[in-house]
């Protein structure tokens, strides 16, 4: 059993995807708001917590402030953003604030239990999108490879295989068959690739983020 | 039965001399042109009574209705505000004489006479020939600068050979005026950037206002829609395709303009979409590369054939590198069995095969990962 918090300012999402989770998830409690889910979250500990991008209240920063905020927890609780956009534009502040992952609004009720479940065992979600932008961002499509593994710049070579499955359209276990790997394996490359993410420094990632004010 | 002579209705025409109102006169009452005119100097010798009536006549009288061949702007024949320059001028030549000698009396006249004409000449050419297709942007500027220097010229001459109080007062007053001629258009002009730039600005507000609601609201309520009525059902793809339209309008900023590979496959996937109960999801990486007519009818082709076949989610994925296009079209169906189709089925062979080929590229055809579905590739080397 996973429990979950759901944060989403509008009332009709909350209950319509909380009525849609399988059985496998339970509900702790909802917040609408920055502050009302820092509170929330900081008494209920739940297993994940299930975060849109953009809220009201609080500084203005939305879904990446509720994480800053609860930035202690972090070991416990585990974060997957929900965005209404599949841009990355929108997910990417939330992800390098600590989110594991992030799925589409759109997603069906199955989908985001699946998701949640992946989070929870401490495995990142990535959608076929944000692939795509990590390829582009980390100049893995015209060719720039990282030389050792804990190069935080650049992909490696099977990183960079896993990325571009991802992107199209296949599960973590298809993506094991094709490159004849374990499914462990992979999320271990997905894992290394969402903290690369999260903590590069790479030109493209910084000043794209601050041009759209998520850092 | 009695005829009527219907008159002709009172109507200023649009190619005019100065005002149009003794042509239009003419035309109405039935008089030749020449007699109106002479009729209308006479009176204006007459204590300016025929000015009065001129003035009044051009303020009352409305423009004749436009004649679709004729163009909607008034050409005027007489070139006036060189007119009334020269007077300005003749009024400065009458200031110069007095400070050689001639008789003082005339100074005050004059200098009005110069200020009223100037600023005639002045207004004329900002009121009627900026609309004038026969007076050039390089006359009005003459009309103004010649202007403001027979004003400068005269006052400061007047101000140097000390006048009386009334003359030194108008003086200064011309002086002002020149200036204030002078800089009048370069002022007019930042104004009115000022006020483009306000308006800019705050339709910009309000339209980001809109776009964060729309984001909020109607954003949310469309991906709800599609989440409870499950991906592949009717009310779900058209919530999609609005979505998808009002997303277009909320970030035309953020997309390339130019239409490239990238925009107009995901336009193939849209279009699909709305016939077909499937998703297209387009994820492209690599530099903006222009479309390619065949490799772009081939993909068409492939997510055609996963609509078809396949339905609920198809995934394509386009690269661009610096040695080629690669384009993957994965679907989720039952797969094909290429040798079973291999004649009969002309689609895949011939409409995305032959297409490749054709323009010296390759197309792959195989069962998606885990033998689920079917994974169409299709590669372009680039161009050397």
């Amino acid at each position: 059993m996973t429990t979950v918090v759901i944060v989403d300012d509008h009332s009709i999402f909350r209950s319509g995807l909380r009525a849609d989770l399988d059985a496998s998830v339970a509900v702790l409690g909802e917040a609408a708001t920055v502050d009302e889910a820092v509170a929330l979250i900081a008494r209920l500990r739940p297993d994940v917590v299930l975060l849109d991008v953009h809220l009201p209240g609080g500084a203005g920063g939305g879904g990446a402030e509720v994480i800053r905020a609860s930035s202690e927890l972090l070991t416990s609780v585990r974060f997957l953003a929900l965005s209404v956009s599949d841009s990355a534009a929108d997910v990417v502040g939330v992800i390098r604030a600590g989110a594991r992952g992030y799925i589409t609004k759109g997603s069906s009720g199955a989908e985001v239990s699946r998701a949640v479940a992946a989070v929870a065992s401490g495995d990142a979600v990535f959608s076929p999108r944000l692939a795509g932008f990590v390829l582009d961002a980390f100049g893995a499509v015209a060719g720039e490879q990282a030389s050792t593994d804990d190069e935080l710049d650049r992909l490696s070579a099977r990183e960079r295989e896993v990325m571009r499955l991802i992107a199209r359209g296949y599960a973590y276990k298809e993506v094991a068959t094709d490159l004849f790997i374990s499914i462990k394996t992979v999320e271990s490359h997905v894992s290394a690739v969402l903290r690369k993410l999260q903590l590069s420094s790479r030109h493209e990632l910084t000043v794209w983020a601050t041009a759209r004010k998520l850092l | 039965m009695t005829t009527v002579a219907l008159r002709v209705e009172l109507r200023r025409p649009r190619r005019v001399v100065v005002g149009g109102v003794c042509a239009g006169l003419a035309l109405h009452l039935g008089w030749t042109t020449g007699r109106t005119r002479l009729l209308a100097i006479v009176l204006a010798l007459l204590g300016g009574a025929g000015i009065l009536l001129y003035l009044w006549l051009w303020a009352l009288v409305p423009l004749a209705p436009t004649e679709s061949d004729d163009s909607a702007q008034v050409q005027r024949a007489a070139p006036m505000a060189a007119i009334f320059v020269g007077i300005a001028a003749l009024c400065t030549l009458v200031v110069g004489s007095v400070m050689v000698g001639a008789s003082p009396v005339l100074v005050t006249p004059a200098l009005l006479g110069l200020t009223l004409s100037s600023a005639a000449a002045v207004a004329w050419s900002l009121a009627f020939d900026r609309h004038d297709p026969n007076r050039s942007r390089g006359y009005s500027v003459g009309v103004r600068s010649l202007s403001s220097a027979l004003l400068l010229a005269s006052g400061v001459g007047v101000l140097l050979v000390r006048p009386t109080a009334i003359n030194a007062v108008l003086a200064v007053g011309i002086v002002v005026l020149g200036t204030a001629l002078l800089i009048a258009p370069r002022v007019v002009a930042l104004w009115s950037d000022l006020m483009a730039e306000r308006t800019t600005r705050v339709r910009e507000e309000q339209r980001a206002e809109l776009a964060a609601h729309l984001h909020d609201s109607v954003l949310q309520t469309l991906a709800l829609i599609q989440n409870r009525a499950g991906s592949s059902s009717e009310v779900a793809r058209i919530a999609r395709a609005q979505e998808r339209e009002l997303r277009d309008w909320l970030f035309l900023g953020d997309a390339p303009i130019a239409a490239d590979l990238s925009a107009e496959l995901r336009e193939v996937a849209a279009a699909i979409e709305l016939d077909y109960a499937v998703r297209i999801e387009v994820v492209a990486t690599g530099e903006s590369v222009p479309g390619v007519a065949a490799l772009i009818a081939a993909s068409r082709e492939a997510m055609l054939n996963a609509a078809k076949h396949a339905g609920g989610e198809v995934s394509v994925y386009l690269e661009t590198t610096p040695s080629g296009i690669d384009i993957w079209v994965r679907d989720r169906g039952a797969g094909v069995d290429l040798e079973a189709l291999a004649s009969d089925r002309l689609g895949i062979r011939e409409s995305i095969m032959g297409r490749m080929t054709r323009v010296g590229g390759s197309a792959t055809v195989r069962p998606g990962a885990g033998g689920t579905g079917t994974e169409v590739h299709l590669h372009l080397e680039a161009q050397q």
